[in-house]
């Protein structure tokens, strides 16, 4: 029971990431960073991993 | 065998030293660095072409649930800040205890030994009760650079001491040695050695401040806020971490990333202030970006590193030293393995060390106590320099991250010595364990 | 300005899909990939781990449960493998009893994956192959290498540190998920603690004189290339490591159980339940930290230049040379001894005897190779196949 806050707390922390990455203008490297991040939130949400 | 592992890993080094040539950051080279060990790999097969996207993908999830902690627990704290909550509890400590200096650090102290001593993480630590106490100190009359050199050793320790040493764990569960009796030959040494750092680095004042100064440069707190207010959020975080201890069989496993949730609701609660909590966790991510890109680009890094067989090399260089040097390039060793690995360097040099050293009559759990006061040095060394990063970032000291390194060196120095005379002496300090349980 | 921005976006979007659709993809694979068990002519009932564990049902922990009974009474015997699923030559020599045992007396209880959640997770951080290939004489046959733990999907969070139940002592959080640090474990707690509930329930309902946990360990761990065995079991594994030693010319030797280190299989069940618990250890040189690439052919003949060199340096806890720890010696040795304690044990108790034919040897592993004892799916009755 308790693992479903956990997948609602990793979709929370992808959606602060996309957020931030949509809202960053200039900095490139940023920008790669949010997405890498993503990777195994996204994966994990997905029951992939 | 040695030789084409060797180059893969000057092609992962040239390869970090080329993307630092080039201006990116840690994190960007760090990444990288693991693509170039990965293709160097694949050329000879070691892992295929095929597999390399598997493991940066596999490795990313080393240290997932870390994120989750870190996210958590940053966002908590952010709220906690917001409501103006921190500055009300510096504002009475400074009241209280401004007179009473040593009484003053050593308290301090306790607060940051804390929260890491129960979750056996000195980041968790700086991101709950970092800010406060790091404004704290600066009202005491510390220059920035010496209360983030506070913050840092002191947070390392806390990871270090007892319940929860995750070092420790690590070692234990790879070696099968059973996790009891490290309070006393891990409490003895982090107490002694945390009190020598506070009174070493804090105990002159250096800023002309005096009283009504400080006071006077301390942020104003909204009208409602009182000790009840700052109090719930953390009586709900530390409520949550012993019910589990107290009732282990009735209570759920909650675990940290939930428990920092729960006490982030908490805290936005009772806040006396509004807060938008949508906009306030997406600058905490953002803020915290650099740290959770690191912590996914290590495990990325050590994946790599496993696959190719550049980490059993380097396991097997720190293995094949002769006893004596061994003994004495641990000063080194250790804390360099926690600043490129993190806890992986547990792993990859502990067990083998903690078996060999076993092997020939030293006391492995001693042994073991005295490495887990030395690792927590490596969490201020680059690439990923964690602590030390956000011993940094809480005391909000702008200046070379070098030179902040550099003033910690006369507790580091003495805990590194404490560290290797528990190695060499463990099999005398045995009672300690005896003492313990 | 802008639309430079939304190129670069763009372009890092297209690389974050194609890194997370082809990194994740093989993982996705890899804990859905079945692989086929032909029961062999001593099967006679095929069961599920739920069966004594209402806990475990509907879940990815439950697992199959193989039971081999003879013609005549006698006593019962459990052998568990796969209980750390990147320990694969436990799970080999289980399959091996599995397709080619004939039970003549007495019951012979098989889990060839007992943390069947294990065996559907990968090690992140430690680079392993997903899979492995054993040589037989019609093909390649795949096996899915696991990882020491469950997978979070299954078993998410782990606590900040594990309290062992029942004796409240302090574990790491990773063990939680660890099934042979969770014995005797409860009905309704963890998921990996329904998984050995459920064994000791085996265990007490059934009443199993003996119980074979099968493992592999590092040459440089000290507690390898043994039997490792509480008081009660230390008379039979004795006897046990010394005929293997004298009739088939390999050495095992005898460890006692820790008392004051919980949640091992073999410390709780000889301690909650009538049992005589045994706990198997081969050396793995693949699961060593000091080696090179962790490739598949490593994990299967277990040479490696840099352990060699540190064996020279005497370093080891087991002989080692050129030759390695190849998978037919490990597999054969846990086969030996399994069929070894089973005769000790029927030797001092005849009436609660367990009589077993057609396991290969030792010497017949090694010799023939691990694969020529696994029989051909695309031949083998339907009804024969079960996939796990
Ligand atoms: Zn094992």
């Amino acid at each position: 029971m308790v693992m479903i806050f956990y997948y609602v707390i990793s979709a929370f922390l992808a959606v602060l990431l996309i957020w931030n990455f949509i809202r960053e203008k200039k900095n490139v490297e940023d920008m790669a960073l949010y997405l890498l991040v993503l990777v195994p939130l996204v994966l994990r949400i997905l029951r992939v991993k | 065998m040695s030789g084409q592992i060797g180059i893969i890993l000057g092609v992962m080094i040239l390869a970090y030293a080329a993307a630092k040539a080039a201006k990116l950051s840690v994190e960007i080279s760090m990444f990288l660095s693991a693509v170039a060990g990965g293709i160097g790999g694949a050329l000879v097969r070691t892992p295929s072409f095929g597999q390399l996207f598997r493991h940066l993908v596999e490795g990313s999830f080393t240290y997932l649930d870390v994120i989750l902690v870190f996210s958590t627990a940053t966002i908590f704290m952010a709220i906690i800040s917001e409501s103006g909550g921190v500055n009300y509890v510096v504002r009475a400590t400074v009241r209280y205890f401004y007179n009473k200096r040593v009484i003053a650090l050593l308290l301090l102290m306790i607060i940051i030994l804390i929260p890491g001593a129960l979750t056996g993480a000195g980041s968790i630590s700086l991101l709950v009760v970092g800010a406060p106490v790091a404004m704290a100190l600066g009202l005491l009359g510390i220059p920035k650079r010496r209360v983030a050199a506070i913050l840092f050793i002191v947070a390392g320790l806390s990871a270090a001491a007892p319940p929860v040493n995750i070092w420790a764990m690590i070692l234990t569960a790879g070696t099968a040695i059973p996790y009891v009796g490290f309070e006393l030959p891990l409490g003895i040494p982090v107490l002694l050695l945390g009190t020598f750092t506070v009174l070493v680095l804090g105990l002159r004042k250096q800023a002309a401040t005096t009283f009504e100064k400080a006071l006077k440069g301390m942020p104003e707190v909204p009208a409602k806020m009182s000790w009840w207010r700052v109090l719930i959020p953390f009586l709900v975080f530390f409520g949550s971490v012993l019910a589990y201890r107290i009732w282990p069989f009735r209570f759920p496993v909650l675990g940290l990333p939930l428990e920092f949730t729960l006490s982030a609701v908490a805290a936005w609660l009772v806040s006396p202030k509004k807060i938008n909590i949508l906009t306030l966790s997406r600058d905490t991510v953002k803020r915290l970006l650099p740290l959770l890109a690191t912590i996914v680009v290590v495990g990325m890094l050590q994946q790599v590193m496993t696959a190719t067989g550049v980490r059993g090399l380097l396991s097997f260089a720190v293995i094949s030293t002769p006893l004596v040097l061994l003994i004495l390039s641990l000063a080194v060793v250790i804390p360099v393995s926690e600043g490129v690995l993190t806890y992986g360097a547990a792993a990859v040099v502990g067990i083998p060390l903690i078996w060999y050293l076993d092997s020939i009559g030293f006391h492995a759990t001693v042994a073991i106590a005295g490495l887990t006061l030395l690792w927590p040095l490596g969490d201020g060394l680059p690439p990923t320099a964690l602590i030390g990063r956000l011993s940094v970032m809480v005391s909000e000291y702008k200046e070379s991250y070098w030179k902040f390194l550099r003033s910690t060196w006369l507790p580091w120095l003495l805990i590194t010595i404490v560290g290797i005379l528990m190695i060499v002496f463990s099999a005398r300090l045995e009672f300690l364990v005896r003492w313990s349980m | 300005m802008m639309r430079r921005t939304w190129v670069i976006k763009a372009i890092l979007v297209v690389s974050f899909l194609a890194l997370t659709i082809l990194g994740g993809l093989g993982l996705y694979e890899q804990r859905r990939f079945d692989i086929p068990i032909v029961a062999g002519p001593g099967v006679t009932k095929v069961v599920k781990l739920s069966d004594y564990s209402q806990g475990l049902k509907g879940t990815i922990a439950d697992t199959l449960v193989f039971i081999l009974e003879g013609k005549e009474a006698g006593g019962k015997a459990l052998i568990m493998a796969n209980t750390h699923a990147n320990e694969p030559e436990g799970m080999l020599a289980a399959l091996i009893m599995i397709e080619n045992a004939v039970v003549d007396r007495g019951t012979l209880i098989i889990i060839p994956q007992f943390n069947h959640s294990a065996s559907r997770n990968t090690k992140p951080g430690d680079g392993y192959p997903l899979y492995f290939e054993i040589e037989t004489e019609w093909g390649k046959k795949t096996f899915r290498m696991g990882n020491r733990d469950a997978s979070p999907l299954d078993q998410w969070p782990d606590p900040d540190v594990y309290i062992h139940y029942p004796e409240k002592q302090l574990l790491s959080f990773i063990d939680a998920r660890n099934t042979n640090r969770t014995w005797p474990g409860r009905p309704n707690g963890l998921l990996m603690e329904r998984v050995t509930f459920a064994a000791m329930e085996i265990m007490r309902r059934e009443k199993v004189d003996i119980a074979v946990d099968i493992h592999g360990a590092e040459t440089m761990f000290p507690v390898t290339n043994c039997i490792v065995a509480p008081e009660k079991s230390l008379r039979i594994a004795t006897m046990a490591a010394l005929t293997v030693k004298a009739k088939e010319g390999f050495d095992s030797h005898v460890e006692p159980s820790p008392v004051g280190f919980r949640g091992l299989s073999h410390r709780e069940i000889g301690d909650h339940a009538e049992t005589l618990p045994f706990l198997l250890e081969a050396p793995i040189p693949f699961l060593d930290q000091p080696t090179g690439p962790k490739t598949e052919k490593f994990l299967l003949d277990g040479k490696d230049p840099f352990l060699l060199s540190l064996a020279r340096k005497k370093k080891l806890f087991v002989p080692y040379d050129e030759s390695g720890w190849p998978v037919e010696k490990r597999v054969g040795q846990h086969c030996s001894l399994t069929m070894e304690i089973l005769r000790q044990h029927a030797k001092r108790v005849p009436d609660r005897a367990v009589e077993v034919r057609g396991v290969p040897r030792y010497a017949d592993i090694v010799k023939n190779g691990v694969g020529s004892y696994f029989h051909d799916p695309a031949k083998a009755e339907r009804s024969k196949i079960y996939l796990n």
